[in-house]
């Protein structure tokens, strides 16, 4: 599902790599979670998947797509495959919950009765049943992450990214926050999250691949987030 | 491709740089409004100078009795022979194409007819009239050099080429074009900049949600439609503005001076210059919301 070959990162004016020729293979229905210390490479890795940065060598197959072989004007296709939660939620202050969820399907153009079905029934698979129309400053962090969730998945993508999606909320809340990913991920959508919370990754038992200055330093099926931490 | 999305994400973006908005058509209506001046005075010269070359004539005036001009002095009113010879003279060069004849009563109807000043008319008589021959010339470039044959003929007090007059109303009209065409080129570059900050405003404004637009897959078009209807939007309102601006110069200036003008200018050609100037407009706007998207909206 998602194929790096010996992929290296330099960002412009910087000598050091994001990523120093990383080859990763995640399965289609995998939960893999990306751990290691700030700066080591996990962000650049997200947005590589994305397309949203381009590697300065190495090749990227995404949804069996070679990006670099994906012209710009089939980048917005290979990212309606991929859903993308974050740690500040991005959700759209001015529209409701329904909204928010609806936004990603009405910008891709799809028809009013289909947003109609499928939004509540994401609502409900996230847990926020009854909060349709609750403004996201009304919600607390862990329930705006599930709209963002929600959206994320309305589509039902091939692919789901998530960036420290725990990282603004307390353990207590993030467990339900790993439950909607979980349950996610058993629709047998491929589950990718990028994270700091120890706990969560040695709860979960999932793979776990450590980046550290830009290279995997581990590659562990049913790992935890590590010894030394 | 969902129609009142992109309308309600337009008319939010519209009103969320309402000033900006108001700046652009403003500047689009008086840019395009000069810009159509221009044109309309632009049409109205090739039309005066289509009509008057095919009516310019020389004015071969004849000594009255008391003319003040040089050639008469001392010599009293012109003969008939005098008369005779100078029809035959001038029937005879190679480039008259014919020759009329004007006399007193005649010179003074069409004073009358043309002339305003009423102290003017009311002291002047038809004695004081003077006549005339009227040539018409096969070339009319070849005025010059048959109006100075004709100077020094016996009875002529003056020879008056018709296109000289024209030709400082021409130049004067020229210069109107060329101060409305320049004027109309600045507000244009000003109108340019303006969309360009304006769409800028806008991509900041909306930033979230044209970041998140990108993430779940919205086409480009998807995200650059609205910035490019809001610039399209801004620069049809102002085009209609200097329409109304341009139907207002008609009505008010061209349609005063017509009485001077003896070539109208025709509603066609009115009609003409405000769709020219409109789709310039709005061209023009679109393409500057378009080029400064690509600057300032990552896709």
């Amino acid at each position: 599902m998602i194929h790096f070959d010996n992929v290296t990162k330099v960002y412009a004016n910087q000598n050091r790599p994001a990523l120093d020729h990383v080859s990763v293979d995640v399965d289609k229905g995998e939960f893999v979670f990306l751990v290691g210390p700030s700066g080591s490479g996990k962000s650049t890795f997200l947005r590589l998947v994305l397309k949203e940065e381009r590697p300065n060598s190495g090749s990227i197959h995404v949804a069996g797509k070679d990006l670099s072989k994906l012209s710009n004007f089939k980048v917005p296709h290979l990212r309606r495959r991929i859903g993308c939660v974050f740690q500040d939620f991005r959700l759209l202050p001015n529209k409701n919950v329904y909204e928010n969820v609806a936004f990603a399907l009405e910008v891709i153009g799809k028809p009013r009765r289909f947003i109609r079905k499928v939004v509540p029934e994401v609502i409900e698979l996230v847990g926020l049943e009854g909060k349709a129309h609750r403004m996201p400053e009304e919600l607390s962090g862990g329930e705006q992450q599930r709209v963002a969730m929600a959206r994320a998945f309305v589509n039902r993508p091939m692919i789901l990214l998530a960036d420290e999606p725990t990282g603004n909320i307390d353990p207590a809340t993030s467990i339900g926050i790993m439950k909607v990913l979980d349950r996610i991920n058993r629709t047998g959508t491929t589950v990718l999250m990028a994270t700091h919370d120890a706990a969560i990754v040695d709860s979960m038992r999932k793979r776990v691949v450590e980046l550290e200055d830009g290279k995997i330093v581990r590659d562990q099926s049913r790992g935890v987030y590590g010894q030394a931490y | 491709m969902r129609a009142n999305f992109i309308f309600s994400e337009v008319w939010i973006g519209l009103r969320r740089n309402l000033t900006m908005t108001i700046a652009v058509i403003v500047t689009v209506a008086v840019g395009m409004a000069l810009l159509g001046v221009g044109m309309m005075i632009n049409s109205q010269v090739s039309k005066l100078t289509g009509f008057w070359t095919d009516k310019v004539e020389l004015s071969v005036y004849l000594c009255t009795k008391n003319a003040p001009f040089e050639p008469c002095k001392n010599k009293g009113a012109v003969t008939q022979e005098e008369k005779a010879t100078l029809k035959q003279t001038i029937e005879a060069l190679p480039d008259v194409e014919r020759v009329q004849f004007e006399n007193q009563a005649e010179a003074y109807k069409h004073f009358q007819e043309t002339e305003s000043n009423r102290t003017l008319l009311s002291v002047t008589k038809a004695e004081d009239m003077p006549e005339s021959f009227r040539v018409k010339l096969k070339d009319p470039d070849k005025a010059a050099a048959v109006a100075a044959s004709l100077k020094g003929q016996a009875g002529v007090s003056n020879v008056v080429n018709e296109r000289d007059l024209l030709e400082s109303v021409f130049g004067f009209m020229d210069k109107l074009r060329y101060m409305a065409l320049g004027i109309a080129a600045l507000m244009l570059f000003a109108a340019i900049l303006l969309i360009g900050n304006t769409v800028r405003l806008s991509a900041y404004n909306r930033r979230r949600e044209t970041g998140i637009m990108r993430l779940v897959g919205a086409s480009n078009i998807y995200i650059q439609l609205p910035f490019v209807m809001e610039g399209l939007i801004a620069g049809l309102i102002g085009g209609v503005l200097s329409g109304v601006i341009l139907i207002i110069v008609k009505v008010f200036i061209f349609e005063s001076i017509q009485t001077y003008m003896a070539a109208p200018l025709g509603w066609d050609t009115v009609a003409g210059v405000i769709t020219g100037t409109m789709a310039i407009g709005v061209l023009i706007c679109v393409l500057a919301s378009f080029v400064t998207l690509r600057r300032y909206l990552r896709v």
